[in-house]
């Protein structure tokens, strides 16, 4: 269980980003995010893994308090949550092994690690992971000689080898095209269906989150809009949502 | 006042700024004309122009070959004055199967031209003319060469000898032809051998330089430093130990590290003990970390507490049996190549002798610090409000005053380093200033905005400039930075011990200063950690890579002696500035992406480094490493008129003794070489980046 205790984000320069958002996501769910650019998803989704500390409120995940952990309890928390982005964030000179493999850095011996030692049972697992996401054959390329959906499967794979409970998957397919797009939300799913993994979803176009989503949080300039069904948007809400001048975009 | 005449006005007005500029401009660039001494005249002096043009001559007329030759001589005789009979001049007697040669006229006076004609000389050698006087210095003359079949015709000058009129003077001709290959000339060998010693030197720099500047520039990087951030309570306690640790490290570890070295000279326990050591810290890792702790609990801060003393006891004795086996193969391999290797080793090992207590006190005063810090961090964090900042100002007081009293100690060194301690206190003033103002002017009185913004900066500045000079005057930096003298060396008497009274006083005025800044800030406020250290590591590389390498040479010079060892440490110092700058800079570029997405899966610091900036900054760290390689090399050519060693060494002192030919070639030889190196790093520069 996830729970979103009145978040406040202000940034530095005075931005706030998340102005008294709250919600719950029960275990398993798969939750899509929609709002208009500028409107929070980013922050949101990174405030639960801390990558961005919030100004105010709180994150409740199990019971343990995400924005109050140190240092060390953070790193024991955000093992078990993977996240994917949606410039997939690899590390482009490295190979795919290895980039899936430092999904795994959370668990290993940091002495070890340093000298890029993992033990054969965790390159195993890396295959493994591979393989699910159809791209096992590459392991040994270099990660930037991948096409942009392949490189966001090793993203998913390497957020899989941190076995983790909750996914936070920030726009993963706003760079890629359609066909793509389905392939790459269709991991996803599977990991929801199969794993019972929690996911959270930052999406640009609607008819993708009809698609995945079970529920659906709209964000509109730092605010919570609406938090319910996908079927429950209609027209007068998706205006709310995106503005009186949008015109709904279907994606194939 | 019309709105159309003002705009013509201001422009008239400009015009003129611009035309008083551009006087101003043609004023400033005469001074500079004439404080560089510009003069013409100098060079049309024809003297001057006599000797640049010789010098030219020889230095691209460069000794690079030699050539063994052998010679023959013939003679004629030429008298000084005409008889007046008009006899001809008795020659030497033509032996049979030499060469002849005639001349024509067979006297004359100074200033005559005199026909050389020779036969039967070997075709192609080369033929030199000599005047010989009858007493006195030979003179060349021409030097010509000999046709296919045998004959040469030549004409010269008889030189103007003063005081030998009448007399008959002789003439030598010398018949020379090559007998072997070219070969190098004793110049070009000495080149060479310098050379290499150069291209060697620049290596050394180079490689030295490189880790302690890749360590350093990513504290220097501003991306990766900006995260860094603990609670002030948490800074503070980490700081007041890190002495502590110092102490206790360099007193409990020494042992371990002499027994180290002791075994380490016994070769088989040298290799042995290591691997054993290793071994063990393996096991119990492996058996200690199956169990699982809760994170709050004593067992888990024991465990980590524990693990990480043995791994530093290890590593030190690691370390100490490293430096033990250098020194014992140093002593055993004396010969051949080998000996070179023994003498490397046997250095590493003397140079590990030296630092190991260094690395023991630091690697204690670092482990102290954190444990410090995370077994107070749960303690830190319940305290709040009034209790937060009494136990804010005793840490700030014991922690300024710690750091002042070191800042005195560096102080020692030199009279200028006096000036770091008004220059601290001054940053601390201005700190508790402002903590002051944001206190006391409430939000109410002056709302947040631009207003408060600048009153808060003057109130600020005032508050620096006033600590500075307040530090200046009750720390004798005048002393140290009017007068050029060493703080001074009167003690007080504290608690029973003898303290020099500037170390007295500068822990007092940090104490108090520094306690009242935590005083008011309390333990929970956010200390930007990262960007202190990022700040003060920028400020040395400055510092450092604005000091040219030719005074680090002249200064090393004093201290190692005239040789290349001088100028590897030179370049080396200078290189880790350099080099630490540009790397800094790269790391600075890297694409933050990936970083976030390692840290995201709970990676600790120093791996997300390791797996998420490494691989991105290898090709520049690659690229800026050749380009100093090269930028070493040039420099190491001129590093040697210090003293430094290299080709710059003999090329000075074949300038000042004036052996221009030799010299060129040394400047050719600089020249392939910089000009290779510079081919081959941009060639390599351009496939990393
Ligand atoms: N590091 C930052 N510093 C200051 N302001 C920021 C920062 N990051 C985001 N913001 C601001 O916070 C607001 C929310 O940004 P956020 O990135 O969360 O939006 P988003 O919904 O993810 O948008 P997009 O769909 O474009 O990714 C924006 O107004 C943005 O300008
Ligand atoms: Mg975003």
């Amino acid at each position: 269980m996830l729970k979103i205790e009145h978040l406040t984000k202000i940034y530095d320069n005075g931005v706030m980003a998340l102005n008294d958002v709250s919600f719950e996501v029960p275990d398993g769910q798969f939750v899509v995010i929609i709002g208009l650019s500028g409107s929070g998803k980013s922050t949101l989704l990174r405030c639960i893994n801390r990558l961005i500390d919030p100004t105010a409120g709180r994150i409740l995940w199990n019971d343990i308090d995400i924005t109050a952990a140190t240092d060390e309890e953070l790193r024991l928390i955000r093992r078990r949550i993977g996240m994917i982005f949606q410039q997939f964030n690899l590390v482009k000179r490295s190979s795919v092994l290895t980039n899936v493999l430092s999904g795994r850095l959370g668990y290993t011996n940091p002495l070890w690690s340093l000298i890029n030692y993992f033990p054969r049972s965790e390159r195993e697992k890396a295959l493994e992971k591979l393989e699910r996401v159809g791209i096992r054959e590459k392991a040994h390329n270099r990660a930037d000689e991948l096409s942009g959906g392949q490189q966001q499967r090793v993203g998913i794979a390497r957020a899989l080898m941190q076995e983790p409970e909750l996914m936070l998957a920030d726009e993963p397919v706003a760079s890629l095209d359609p066909a793509t797009s389905h392939s790459v939300m269709k991991y996803l799913e599977l990991l929801n269906k199969e794993d019972g993994l929690t996911v959270l979803c930052s999406l640009h176009f609607l008819s993708l989150a009809r698609t995945y989503a079970d529920r659906i949080i709209a964000l509109k300039e730092g605010r919570l809009m609406f938090d319910g069904l996908p079927e429950d948007i209609d027209d007068e809400r998706f205006k709310a949502i995106y503005g009186e001048d949008a015109v709904r975009v279907e994606i194939a | 006042m019309n709105n159309t005449d003002r705009p013509s006005s201001r422009s008239a007005l400009r015009r003129l700024l611009l035309v008083a500029a551009v006087v101003l401009g043609v004023l400033v660039y005469a001074y500079g004309w004439r404080v560089t001494d510009i003069s013409l005249e100098e060079t049309q002096d024809p003297i001057r122009q006599d000797s640049v043009t010789r010098a030219l001559r020889e230095l691209l007329s460069p000794d690079i070959f030699d050539q063994d030759r052998t010679s023959e001589f013939v003679y004629a005789a030429i008298a000084l004055g005409c008889p007046e009979d008009g006899t001809p001049i008795e020659q030497p007697a033509a032996e049979p199967g030499k060469p002849q040669v005639t001349v024509s006229p067979d006297c004359g006076r100074g200033g005559d031209v005199i026909t050389v004609q020779g036969t039967g000389f070997a075709p192609h050698a080369d033929v030199f003319l000599r005047w010989i006087p009858p007493s006195g210095q030979s003179r060349p003359l021409v030097r010509t060469d000999v046709d296919d079949s045998g004959n040469f015709t030549t004409r010269f000058e008889i030189p103007r000898i003063r005081g030998s009129q009448g007399e008959t003077h002789r003439l030598e001709i010398e018949e020379s032809w090559p007998v072997s290959l070219p070969y190098f000339s004793a110049t070009t060998r000495t080149v060479i051998e310098k050379i290499i010693e150069t291209i060697f030197l620049a290596l050394m720099a180079t490689t030295i330089a490189v880790p302690i500047a890749a360590i350093l520039s990513f504290l220097a990087a501003r991306n990766l430093m900006r995260q860094v951030q603990l609670p002030l309570g948490n800074v503070l306690v980490g700081f007041i130990l890190l002495p502590v640790g110092w102490v206790l490290g360099v007193t409990l570890l020494s042992p371990v590290a002499t027994l180290g070295m002791a075994w380490g000279k016994e070769l088989w326990l040298g290799l042995v003990g290591p691997l054993i050591a290793l071994a063990g810290y393996a096991l119990v890792d492996r058996s200690v970390n199956n169990v699982e702790l809760s994170l709050h609990s004593l067992g888990y801060h024991a465990r980590r507490i524990g693990m990480n003393i043995l791994l530093l006891v290890i590593t030190v004795f690691v370390i100490g049996a490293l430096g033990g086996l250098g020194i014992w193969l140093g002593e055993r391999l004396q010969v051949g190549l080998l000996a070179d290797l023994g003498n490397f080793l046997g250095t590493l090992g003397r140079l590990i002798e030296l630092v190991i207590t260094l690395i023991t006190g630091a690697g204690a005063a670092f482990f102290a610090a954190s444990v410090g810090m995370e077994l107070t961090r749960d303690g830190l964090k319940v305290l709040t409000g009034t209790p937060s900042h009494i136990v804010g100002g005793i840490l700030g007081a014991i922690g300024g005053a710690l750091l002042f009293a070191g800042l005195a100690l560096i102080a020692n060194i030199a009279a200028l380093l006096t000036l770091l301690l008004p220059i601290m206190t001054a940053i601390l003033g201005m700190q508790v200033v402002i903590m002051i103002f944001n206190r006391a002017v409430k939000p109410t009185v002056l709302a947040e905005g631009d207003a408060r913004q600048t009153a808060r900066l003057i109130v600020g500045i005032a508050g620096a400039v006033i600590a500075f000079f307040l530090a200046y005057d009750l720390l004798e930096t005048g002393r140290g930075l009017v007068d050029g003298r060493l703080p001074s060396s009167l003690t007080w008497d504290v608690l029973g011990y003898q303290v020099q009274s500037i170390v007295a006083k500068a822990a007092l005025v940090g104490g108090v200063l520094s306690g009242v800044g935590g005083l008011l800030a309390g333990t929970r406020a956010i200390f930007p950690l990262g960007l202190t250290i990022y700040n003060v590591t920028r400020t040395i590389l400055n510092a450092l890579r604005s000091i040219e390498p030719l005074i680090m040479g002249i200064v090393f010079v004093i201290w190692v002696g005239v040789g290349p060892f001088a100028g590897v440490l030179a370049l080396t110092l200078h290189g880790i500035a350099a080099l630490g700058k540009l790397y800094s800079e790269q790391t600075e570029n890297i694409d933050p992406g990936p970083l976030e997405a390692i840290q995201a899966t709970g990676a600790n610091r120093l791996q997300t480094i390791v797996y998420g900036v490494v691989p991105q900054i290898i090709p520049p760290y690659i690229a800026f490493t050749m380009y100093r390689w090269d930028i070493n090399v040039r420099m190491s050519t001129i590093i040697g008129f210090v003293g430094g060693g290299g080709i710059g060494f003999l090329l000075q002192q074949q300038i000042n003794l004036l052996r221009y030919q030799d010299a060129g070639v040394a400047v050719l030889a600089i020249a392939i070489v910089v000009s290779a190196l510079d081919y081959a790093s941009a060639t390599i520069r351009e496939r990393m980046v």
